[in-house]
Formats: C-alpha cells, structure tokens, sequence
C-alpha cells in the first residue's frame, strides 16, 4: 500500500475520535470531575456561601461519633438485605413459571409486569393507601391476623419491613425479565438430553438450568445490590417525617440528602458518599470475586 | 352416566385414538399446563392489584378511597371527575409538560450521540480508542447517590440551579447507550461504508444517511428506557429545581405523598397517579419488544 493512501486511511480514523469526543467530554465534566471533586470536598468544611474550607479527616472522625449515621448504616444494610435475596429468590421462581407453555401466558405476563411501570414517587402514593392502617392490606390479612388495624407506616418494627415489601413488589417483575432472557438463551437440547437420560424437571432445573443461568445471576445480583444501597425515594416520600419513625428508614442515600440539602453541609453529605461508595465497591466486589469473574453476556 | 355421556365420550375416545394419544396422557399432558396457569394467574393477580386499586381508585369519590371496609371499585363512580380536580388542585399541566420537555431532550440527545460515539468506537481505530472506551464503560457501575452531591455543587457553580439548564443537561447521557449502540454497530458491514467512501461521501453524512439509520432497532429500545429512565427520575429534579414551575411529575407529586390536615385528597391523588403512569404504559403496550430489549439489557431500573 502506497504512503498516500496510508495517510488517506490515517485521517479517516481521525473522525472516530471526532464522533467519539462529545461523549468523553461529557463524561469528563459531569462524570469525572464530579467524583475526584467529591472526593476533595468530603475533606471540606463547605456549606456553598463560602469557599470550601480544608479540615482533613475530621468529616470522618464526626461521622463515626455521629450516631445517626451509624444507625443509617444498620438500616441501609437491612433494606438491601430485604431487597436483595427475597428479589433474586421469587422473581426467578416468576421466571420459571411463565417459562412454561400455557394459555393465556402472555396477558399474565403482562399483568405481572406492570408494577415496573409506574415510578417510585406514584408507588409510594399508591402503597400509602393500599397500607392505610385499617386499609386494603390489613383487610386481606385479618383472615390470618385478626387484626383490625395495623399500623404499617408509623411501626417503627414494621414500618422497614413495609418498605422493603413496596420496593420488592415493584421491582421483583423487572428481575423476572432478566432470569426469563436467561431461561431463554438455554438450548432446548440440552433440556431434552436430560430428559432422555431420565431425569425429572426438578432435577434438569437443577442440575442443567440453574448452573447456565450463573451469568444471568451475577448480573442480577450485582444490580439489585447495586440499586439496593441507593434508597431514597421510598424513604423519602412515605416514611413518617422523611426517615421515620425513630430514624428507621433513614438510609446512607436519605442522610446525603439530608445533610447536603436540608442542612447544606456539603462536606458532611460528600463524606457519606464516600463511605457508601466504598462499601458498594466492597459489597459488589466481592460478589464479583465470589462469581469468579464470570461476565453477564448480552447475547 | 347418561347415554349421552357415553356417545360423547365414546367420541371423545375415538377422537383421541385418531390423534394416536391415550386419555391418560391427554390428562398428563393437559393438566400441567392447566396448573401452571393457575399459579400464574395468581402471581399476576397479587402484582397487578396495587396498579388495578390505583386506576379504580381515580374513579371513587373522594370518601371512597380510604373507607373501611374496602371498596373493591368505585360505588359511586365520578367519571373524570377527579381528573378535571387533579388540574385545579396542583398544576399538573406544566408538570406535564417539564417532564415532556425533559424526556424529549433526554432521548433525542442520548440516542443521537450515543449512536454517534458507538459508530465511533467500533468502526474506527483512532489513538487513544481503547482508554476511552474503558473510561466511558466505567461510568456505567458508577451510582448516582455518589455524584448527586458533587454535580449539583458543579452545577451551583454554573449558575444552572433552578434552571432547565440544571434539570436536564446533566442527565442527557448515558454511557450504557453508548456500549449498546457499538455493539449494534458491529454489525454495520464495512464494505457498505467503504462504498459510500468510494461514492464520495463524507464521514458525517455516511453517519447520517447510513449507519444512523441501520442502528434503528437499537435507537428504539435505547430511547424507550432513556424515556422510562428520564420520565421516572425523582432524586436530581427534587433537588435541583425549587421553583414549581419547574418541578417535574414526580417531584410535583410529593405533595400527595405526605398526610394532608385540611382535606382529603387522596382520589385525586390517584388520578394524577394514573395520568403519570399513563405514558409509559402506552409505550410499554405498543413498543413492548423494544422496552423489554432496552430494559433486560440495561438493568437501568432502580
């Protein structure tokens, strides 16, 4: 090939990073800056009117004495505890069931969807009502409870576990989805070589399907963990005075919004940022390890 | 038995030798089927029912809602009712259109240039490619809850504050898209470029007239969950808007989350639940192919 064609070639390559430039630069200064400057500012005294203020790591030392930040790590953990395991257990048991072949699968499936649709703030609304104390819920479950009132919300033992039930409720048929893309992407061959051999459904899901579905798992996993440790807008918008009763529904992402927009104190919420990250990092981490590295294929 | 019963089931038997199938099996067959549509009949049910409670709930009078015992539908039905209040109570019409706007930009600027930067990445081998890459694959794991504090304080700085400014430029990417859109562009034959090369197009107009189109599949499940993604969002616009001019639907919706002293409202609050809910179960229902794609490859929900 001739220099002038190299050349030619050279220059045409050139437009790949002029295409790719807009993105970069975006991620650059709403991304990356952004987080390096976290970082710095989690080391600030910063209430926005001044110039942050540099006091090292006295933002961390007063969130280790800080008694409700501590509390929120408990409840943090609690919810992505609850948000966590159960999703991963029914939406795969979901999956497995509208995996089979019957009549009317596809408007079941539609209906067991729409859950995901709506956004957080309407399922709070929604879930205010259907949890009122003497409402749709304790009306359902007085056949088992006797009970006439039942105070969902404003418990402070129940009101955390009324929480994690909204967020599970709308979110376990978005986890279906992905298990059933996983079901799906198993040959059919191999289910019937295990049927040849004379094994039962139970032991093919067991021994055949649930192995391959690894992939599938570790992504949802990691995503819901992911997701989890994020809680906001649940306890923002239904617990009793924003992280009520008694703080049990403040989480780690409840407290950044408090410290940073209710209060203004930059410095503190930036810090609690840190910690979270770096316990997502953790978390996920080691899920990752303990999948020994296996990606999530998109195919 | 009747003889009717039995001329019918001597026919049914007959019918059943003809396919070449035992009874037995029929049953064995049949039955399963049969079950596993019961429990998911029930499944459905039980995460169907809040959704059904909201949209008939927007129907009751406002008595209605929270009445014990249970009212299962409306008893006095309200027609729109509730919906025409919705508009007087809050100003649900600008909301609307906030969250229009916002979605809009969101999903025409993420899709363009994600599309763009994708054709980039996987069609070209420019210095410096695979660091980018990698740099923009790494904002994918990052959470917000760990950048909400810096970019508003970023933000602040530009003055963007209580602006659409604010509320949309800093949402108006996302590097997932771009990881889809390079591996749809994989696909883009090279001989199909290097023709429009030969025929004299230019770089940018191959992009427009060629590869673009060709990504249309994808640019679909992309824009479908950037708008779920955008219409949905509550954590920024809450705290980077204060003005209710400005506030989307779901942040304007807050004032429905927290108990009212002074009346009732609450079946109201579920007519403006449901016309928020509305667009995306619209989307969902004529472009569900699209929405599943988007979503299963995303994992963007959250």
């Amino acid at each position: 090939m001739s220099n002038v064609s190299q050349s030619f070639i050279a220059r045409r390559q050139r437009w790949g990073f002029y295409f790719v430039l807009p993105s970069v630069l975006f991620f650059v200064i709403f991304f990356l800056y952004p987080i390096l400057s976290g970082f710095y500012y989690s080391l600030t005294d910063f209430t926005l009117l001044r110039p942050p203020q540099w006091v090292g790591l006295q933002n961390y030392q007063d969130l280790l004495k800080d008694r409700l930040f501590i509390k929120s790590i408990g409840v943090t953990l609690q919810f992505v505890l609850g948000s966590t395991v159960p999703v991963w257990i029914i939406s795969l048991l979901a999956a497995v069931v509208f995996f089979q072949k019957f009549r009317g699968r596809e408007v079941l499936k539609l209906l067991f969807f729409t859950p995901v649709l709506p956004s957080l703030v309407v399922v709070a609304v929604v879930w205010r009502i259907l949890l009122h104390p003497s409402g749709v819920l304790t009306t359902l479950l007085r056949p088992f409870t006797g009970l006439g009132e039942i105070n969902w919300l404003n418990d402070p033992v129940l009101s955390p576990i009324s929480m994690i039930l909204i967020n599970d409720w709308s979110i376990i048929p978005f986890y279906m989805l992905i298990w059933l893309a996983g079901l799906t992407g198993i040959p059919e061959e191999l289910r019937d070589a295990a049927r040849v051999d004379g094994a039962n459904p139970l032991q093919s899901f067991l021994r055949i399907e649930l192995p391959l579905l690894r992939p599938t798992a570790v992504f949802v996993a990691t995503i819901s963990t992911i997701n989890a440790f994020q809680a906001f807008t649940l306890q923002y918008t239904i617990s009793p005075g924003r992280g009520g009763p008694i703080d049990v529904n403040t989480t780690m992402g409840l407290l950044i919004w408090k410290y940073g927009f209710q209060y203004y104190r930059m410095g503190d919420a930036a810090a609690v940022s840190v910690i979270l990250f770096a316990i997502i990092m953790l978390v996920t981490g080691f899920q990752l390890l303990f999948s020994r590295g296996e990606q999530y294929s998109l195919n | 038995m009747t003889e009717r019963t039995q001329v019918a089931l001597s026919k049914f038997d007959a019918s059943v030798a003809k396919a070449g199938v035992q009874p037995g099996l029929l049953l064995r067959k049949r039955l399963p089927g049969f079950l596993w549509f019961l429990v998911a009949l029930l499944i459905a049910i039980t995460f169907a029912f809040p959704i059904y409670f909201m949209v008939s709930s927007s129907f009751k009078a406002e008595t209605e809602v929270l009445a014990t015992p249970v009212h299962w539908y409306p008893y006095e039905f309200q027609g729109l009712l509730n919906y025409q209040r919705a508009f007087e109570v809050v100003p649900l019409a600008r909301f609307f259109f906030n969250s229009a706007f916002m979605a809009t930009v969101d999903v025409i600027v993420t899709v363009f240039f994600s599309a763009l930067a994708g054709y980039g990445f996987a069609k070209f081998r420019f210095r410096g490619r695979r660091l980018l890459f990698a740099f923009i694959m790494s904002m994918i794991a990052v959470p917000f809850q760990i950048l909400v504090v810096p970019l508003f304080i970023q933000v602040h700085s530009f003055g963007w504050v209580d602006s659409y400014a604010g509320l949309i430029i800093p949402g108006i990417m996302n590097a997932f898209g771009i990881f889809m859109m390079r591996q749809f562009a994989y696909g883009i034959p090279d001989e199909l470029l290097d023709a429009a090369r030969i025929d004299g197009a230019g770089e940018f107009l191959i992009f427009r007239r060629i590869v673009f189109p060709l990504l249309a599949p994808a640019s679909a499940s992309l824009a479908v969950i950037i708008f779920l993604f955008s219409w949905n969002n509550f954590l920024w616009p809450l705290i980077v808007t204060r003005s209710q001019d400005l506030a989307t639907i779901p942040v304007g919706m807050t004032v429905f989350t927290q108990p009212h002293s002074d009346q009732p409202r609450w079946a109201v609050a579920m007519a403006v639940s449901t016309l928020a809910t509305l667009p995306v179960a619209l989307l969902f229902v004529f472009f569900q192919r699209y929405f599943v794609q988007g979503l299963v490859m995303s994992g963007l929900k959250g």
